[in-house]
């Protein structure tokens, strides 16, 4: 069989096996996909003018993902360099479509042109390794979702804090506003993968402590970094001081109940119902109450063997 | 033969790699040791064109890649891959045809079980297979032993020898010295990104007696362990 097709057939049986073990029979997990992506894109347009911009920062963000290190240097190693670079090609061209069709409906075309020349570029580019430099962060107290997670990640709170700047010179609030939400969006990110069972087990803490530990380290942490851009916004329009500060407080609030919904499977990744119950929270946040009991006591159950 | 000449290879302004020459014969295996941070697996990487370098890799082989195994310290294995689909996916890659998996299968591997659920030896196992699979003419393993079971351990010193009476090209890094003692003609001991000492396999046993004395040191005595 043709080495890429045989290559993007097994990616396909691969997805499939993902959608199964997250609970869903493969059809349905893409009908609701495809659903969500188009929902939550025709919601961007409806809530912010920044949508393209955001659409575009989402092609490079899932683009990049297929670029890592290792997975880049397994494809250049088993297949001819030709190939190597049409399956490149072609992984971030399927990637990019959802969102250049959606930029395209839009009708924003410069945005669509410039998704899909990144993508397209990104598929050559070698980002280099080099460096043994280490990123600093003012989170190595306790280690590690926060160490590590703002390392991959810091670019994004460089274009939030980039945005807030924006937001004050252009004297646009709700951007300001929307820079807040990127940090603790992105913040939730670093609790999305279950660590290995042994980062739980070296713990010598029961399960309650370990959780309240969990939960008051990505506070304080989610405070470094969220904290300028609301002091920034409270100093820009102090009138909405309570808006400003609101938004900070649903911020720990999704974070904690992250934390707790992560813990809850454990030592499985979040599944189905953990994800539509977190989807409802964001839609109705006062769910945030429920969701968040459930799941710590869902989480005590699940850790209570490794941490007695 | 692949010819190795002034191989250097920069990190920034961190220089790993430093004007390295190294003469690959067919029918040979060279063997590379050093302390960890040594640059062996830095070196692979260039040999196998992952990396970018100053000097020159000649060879009898065009383009190397398509003719080099590399087994690397730790595999890269997509998630939720079988074993079985990862051997095809392998073999499919260098246009040949699917032999029988099972009979192939010598290491006993679960093949119709996830990848990433293999412990680090099944993993280096299942990746050596793969690159046997290929057929290639040049084999790059690194730290083909680690983790890996004794009993399998031989089975990989055997393959290896028949490599080179096949006529094949191994390059091998190893931090037990013994299976390098067992398989190698010639080895090179790279210490900060250059080759300080090589020995052929009647000077095998100077130089790990050498390397001892300069690795192990006081090293022990510092720890004062009583």
């Amino acid at each position: 069989m043709n080495p890429i097709r045989h290559y993007f057939q097994l990616q396909f049986t691969l997805l499939n096996r993902h959608i199964s073990e997250f609970g869903l029979v493969p059809w349905l997990g893409y009908v609701l996909s495809v659903g969500l992506f188009i929902g939550l894109s025709f919601f961007l347009y409806y809530r912010t003018e920044y949508a393209p911009y955001l659409l575009l920062f989402g092609t490079f963000g899932a683009v990049l993902n297929l670029g890592e290190r290792f997975r880049n240097d397994f494809i250049k190693t088993t297949y001819k360099t030709a190939e190597c670079k049409k399956i490149r090609l072609l992984e971030n061209s399927i990637i990019a479509l959802p969102f250049l069709i959606i930029l395209v409906v839009k009708k924003d075309y410069l945005a669509a042109l410039a998704t899909m020349l990144g993508a397209i570029l990104m598929a050559f580019i070698q980002f280099s390794r080099s460096s043994n430099f280490t990123l600093p962060t003012p989170f190595n107290r306790c280690p590690f979702e926060f160490a590590v997670g703002f390392r991959k990640t810091f670019f994004f709170h460089l274009l939030a804090y980039f945005l807030v700047f924006m937001a004050i010179t252009v004297g646009n609030f709700n951007l300001g506003v929307f820079s807040l939400i990127l940090v603790f969006m992105v913040c939730l990110t670093y609790y999305s993968e279950m660590e290995a069972t042994y980062f739980v087990w070296v713990h010598a803490q029961q399960p309650k402590l370990f959780l309240w530990n969990k939960i008051k380290t990505g506070l304080l942490y989610s405070t470094v970094l969220s904290l300028p851009i609301a002091v920034s916004l409270i100093l820009f329009k102090p009138e909405y001081t309570h808006i400003i500060i609101t938004f900070q407080l649903l911020g720990y609030a999704y974070l904690a109940t992250f934390i707790l919904a992560k813990y809850s499977a454990f030592p499985k990744n979040i599944g189905l119902p953990q994800s539509i119950l977190l989807a409802l929270c964001f839609t109705m946040p006062p769910l945030l109450l429920v969701a968040a009991s459930l799941f710590y006591r869902q989480s005590t159950r699940s850790l209570q063997p490794i941490l007695p | 033969m692949i010819n190795i000449e002034n191989l250097s290879k920069y990190y920034g302004s961190h220089q790993v790699l430093k004007g390295i020459n190294l003469q690959l014969a067919a029918g040979q295996v060279h063997g590379i040791v050093g302390e960890n941070g040594a640059g062996k697996t830095t070196l692979f990487k260039c040999i196998a064109g992952l990396e970018d370098f100053e000097g020159s890799i000649q060879g009898d082989y065009k383009p190397l890649k398509n003719h080099l195994g590399l087994l690397p310290t730790d595999p890269f294995f997509f998630s939720k891959i079988t074993g079985r689909e990862y051997l095809q996916l392998l073999c499919n890659a260098r246009h040949l045809p699917l032999p029988d998996l099972d009979e192939k299968n010598i290491f006993d591997l679960p093949l119709n079980q996830y990848a990433a659920t293999y412990s680090t030896g099944m993993k280096k196992k299942l990746a050596l297979t793969a690159i046997l699979l290929q057929q290639n003419e040049v084999f790059i393993l690194d730290e083909p032993f680690n983790g890996v079971d004794i009993q399998s351990n031989m089975v990989i010193t055997e393959i290896i020898q028949q490599l080179r009476s096949l006529g094949k090209t191994l390059l091998i890094s190893s931090h037990i010295f013994s299976t390098l003692n067992d398989t190698c003609d010639r080895i090179y001991l790279l210490k900060d990104g250059q080759f300080v000492r090589q020995a052929g396999r009647d000077e095998f046993a100077d130089l790990e007696a050498e390397m001892r004395a300069f690795t192990v040191g006081d090293r022990v005595a510092r720890l004062g362990l009583g």
